[in-house]
């Protein structure tokens, strides 16, 4: 038996009592829910975060939406319509 | 409510409300209060940052109102929020997608090598089990595959694309679950419909009463073709009933006093005064998730396909698998095989298809009960339409009242009204609907209403058989004749309008002309229907052959069937699909629904009866036709959607085997590209089958 054994074992000992004492304590446990909270509330930002720059992209998208209409109604208002049917129809009465 | 605009375009606006928290149900609140805001499109309420899309093609000025003068508790008053909305249900899938995502992102940047790894065993043992509990029932299916890949790449020590791989499954999951889960709960709500009016008995007499009054324990009277709307149990009479929106079984059951009746469920046949039990919303909701659940209806027979194909081919991938080893000797090639398992990217990406066509149908008001229904739209190549309520408005009306032996027009129409007022009919509708406009009460003094499914109704009124209906029925049927020296005036009576006769003691006592317009689109859509690829397009009705064949020119149909009686629909349809064709069968009314079951897809017109409805595999609650074209397209679409991912998947992922055998691709690029596709082209099948703006010319 060498040192290193015993003292490995005593080791498993001491966590054993003590060690799972301590990870099980009630103040562990406090601290438990304080990270899991804060884990939570990291997650709830992150998914706000993802929400406002869906929001801004949807904008972005309706607002070039907005200005391809624009651009074909102009479009089609720089267009002069061939009425020279109308126009010898009307000159003719 | 105070608010901040935060973007604004003609016509969408984007708005913060200057609120605490906003919960899910106060979204939901203010979703629905907007959309009732006249002039507003649509609406999306992001709860998070308690922001506001309004999509409207009003005034701005009044949806500003609007908004200003909103208030959560005014709001909730209203009720304008349905009883079930998905809201809760996205929000949980969203945040079990988060998560994962998450959760992986922040193992792979900041947890140590041999943390991250053991949790990888850890996760492993679910899948691993898994595969074994297959194998031990005998199952070659992709869960042994899938467990194979995670402990081959467990055991090899490569914890990283063991990790990848359950991640990969992980989020597959998720999302199939999700798409299931939502779709369930939207055909649900659309199936829920509720009655809002029922007959209550009270001491002798029946009352028409609002659903919400009625208390256990009283007596409703429930006819042919009606919904029962509540749980109870018979205690007069006897009715044939449909319980396939519970059971999914089609064969009515007979209801005789003493046995129970259950909400939602249709009385084909029959008569029945029925105790209640429960008061409305006692479940109704979660039966019909139960059996939507339960029925196989959900599965269109291409995604039992993929599922059986996606079994079938495990054997081949490990035989593969082995054959790979045993040749190359060459543990990589080997893993390069296992970790394409094609099997789940064909289980995931068809039903995701499937069931995102089945959402977007939903935006067009059209509920499809299963996608197997959508794959016959597809096929299809006749439609059968059933005139009254399809192909006419849904409301005809009374033009002319034509008195035989010399009998009062007004008192005629109030006969007339008295009986049809129990019949959930179209023609039914337009006589009570006239007897109301020209005031004529009609108190109910007859004292035993007879059913004739389709053919016409008959009844004792003042000791007196009085009977209306069509013409095969009161005359051939029934006996009836023209009074003496009236035959002249009988023949007289114009035939561009449907006819109801109406007999007092076998005698012809009046003909109502009811007139029935042609819907103002119903030539254009036949032709867009026959231009979808139907070859076949038929009409049927019970009207007089004169009338029909006049309608059939005007709107273009292939086929006329005039005088048929409902089995007759139902035996065309039978004769059609013998032949090899694939039927589709439109309809509103009662005498159409043996016909709707019969066809391999029926189709419902919600404005008509409730058992066509309950019947009908697809509704459609717009009033226009093209919503059946709409319909095809999607279909259409859909199966080229799934043929084109059955193909893309298997030939992607057969040459990623072929190349990881030649030994150019490692196994974790292959798994890396295996998985990244599948994801992507689930993806891609969850967007739009069509174009948003111009949905029947795609």
């Amino acid at each position: 038996m060498d040192m290193k054994k015993i003292g490995l074992f005593a080791a498993g000992v001491l966590f054993g009592t003590a060690g799972l004492k301590v990870l099980t304590s009630k103040d562990a446990k406090k601290a438990y829910a304080q990270t899991t909270a804060a884990a939570l509330r990291a997650k709830d930002s992150v998914m706000t975060t993802v929400t406002a720059v869906r929001e801004g992209a949807d904008d972005i998208y309706a607002e070039a939406q907005a200005i391809n209409d624009r651009r074909t109604q102009a479009e089609a208002e720089a267009v002069v319509e061939d009425t020279s049917e109308e126009t010898e129809e009307s000159q003719a009465e | 409510m105070k608010c901040t605009i935060q973007h604004d375009l003609p016509g969408r606006l984007r708005v913060h409300l200057c609120c605490g928290r906003m919960t899910l149900s106060q979204a939901d609140v203010l979703e629905y209060y907007l959309l009732s805001v006249e002039g507003v499109k649509s609406v999306k309420v992001y709860d998070r940052t308690r922001d506001a899309v309004v999509v409207y093609d009003g005034a701005r000025a009044g949806v500003v109102r609007a908004l200003a003068a909103f208030s959560f508790a005014k709001a909730e008053k209203l009720e304008l929020v349905p009883e079930h909305t998905s809201r809760a249900l996205n929000r949980e899938f969203e945040d079990k997608l988060a998560v994962t995502v998450m959760r992986r992102c922040v193992s792979r940047l900041f947890l140590p090598v041999p943390i991250t790894s053991a949790l990888a065993v850890l996760r492993s043992v679910k899948y691993i089990r898994e595969g074994l509990l297959a194998l031990w029932h005998r199952k070659l299916s992709v869960a042994v595959l899938d467990g194979t890949a995670v402990a081959v790449s467990i055991l090899r020590g490569d914890y990283n694309t063991a990790g990848s791989v359950m991640f990969m499954l992980r989020l597959g999951e998720i999302l199939e679950e999700w798409t299931h889960k939502k779709s369930v709960a939207d055909l649900a709500s659309a199936m829920s419909l509720k009655v809002d009016k029922v007959w209550l008995q009270t001491e002798g007499t029946e009352v028409l009463t609002d659903v919400r009054s009625i208390r256990p324990g009283d007596r409703i009277v429930i006819r042919t073709g009606g919904m029962i709307p509540l749980d109870g149990s018979v205690v007069e009479g006897e009715a044939m009933v449909n319980q396939s929106s519970l059971t999914g079984e089609s064969m009515p059951v007979a209801k005789r006093p003493g046995s129970p009746v259950y909400a939602g469920t249709v009385a084909e046949e029959g008569e029945c005064v029925i105790s209640v039990e429960k008061v409305s919303g006692s479940g109704r909701y979660d039966r019909v998730v139960q059996m939507i659940e339960e029925s196989e209806k959900l599965k269109s027979t291409a995604e039992d396909k993929a599922a059986r194909m996606a079994d079938n081919l495990v054997p081949y991938t490990l035989g593969g698998t082995a054959l790979t080893y045993l040749v190359t000797r060459n543990v990589t090639k080997m893993l390069a095989v296992l970790m394409v398992d094609f099997s789940c990217a064909l289980k995931l990406a068809i039903p995701i298809a499937v069931l995102s066509a089945m959402r977007e149908s939903a935006g067009y008001h059209i509920s499809v009960k299963g996608g197997r229904f959508l794959e016959a739209v597809a096929k299809a190549d006749t439609i059968v339409f059933d005139k009254t309520g399809t192909l006419t408005y849904a409301t005809p009306t009374v033009a002319a009242i034509v008195p035989f032996g010399g009998q009062q027009e007004a008192e005629m129409l109030r006969l007339a009204a008295c009986l049809e007022e129990h019949y959930p009919h179209s023609m039914a509708n337009a006589v009570v609907e006239e007897a109301k406009r020209r005031g004529l009460s009609h108190e109910e003094y007859h004292s035993q209403v007879q059913y004739v499914v389709a053919h016409g109704i008959s009844s004792m009124v003042e000791e007196k058989k009085v009977i209306i209906g069509s013409a095969h029925f009161v005359f051939e049927d029934e006996g009836c004749r023209v009074p003496a020296g009236e035959q002249e005036k009988f023949d007289a009576i114009p035939a561009a309008y449907s006819h109801l006769y109406l007999c007092i003691d076998g005698v012809l006592a009046a003909v109502l002309c009811i007139h029935d317009p042609l819907r103002r689109e119903a030539r254009e859509a036949v032709k867009a229907l026959h231009d979808s690829g139907f070859s076949n397009v038929v009409m049927m009705t019970g009207d007089n052959r004169r009338t029909a064949e006049s309608v059939a020119r005007e709107v273009g149909v292939d086929a006329v069937y005039a005088e048929v009686l409902p089995e007759d629909k139902a035996a065309f349809i039978r004769a059609e699909k013998a032949k090899g064709h694939t039927v589709i069968m439109v309809g509103d009314g009662v005498n159409d629904s043996p016909a709707l079951s019969e066809a391999d897809a029926g189709i419902a017109i919600s404005t008509g009866a409730a058992i066509a409805r309950e019947i009908a595999d697809i509704t459609v609650a717009s009033e226009n036709l093209f919503e059946l074209v709409i319909l095809r397209k999607l279909s259409q679409a859909l199966m080229g959607r799934i043929h084109g991912s059955y193909r893309f998947i298997v030939g992607f992922n057969l040459s990623l085997i072929a190349l990881g055998v030649a030994g150019i691709l490692p196994p974790t690029t292959s798994a890396l590209l295996h998985n990244g596709s599948t994801l992507g082209i689930s993806l891609k099948n969850m967007t739009d089958l069509l174009d948003e703006e111009n949905p029947s010319q795609t």
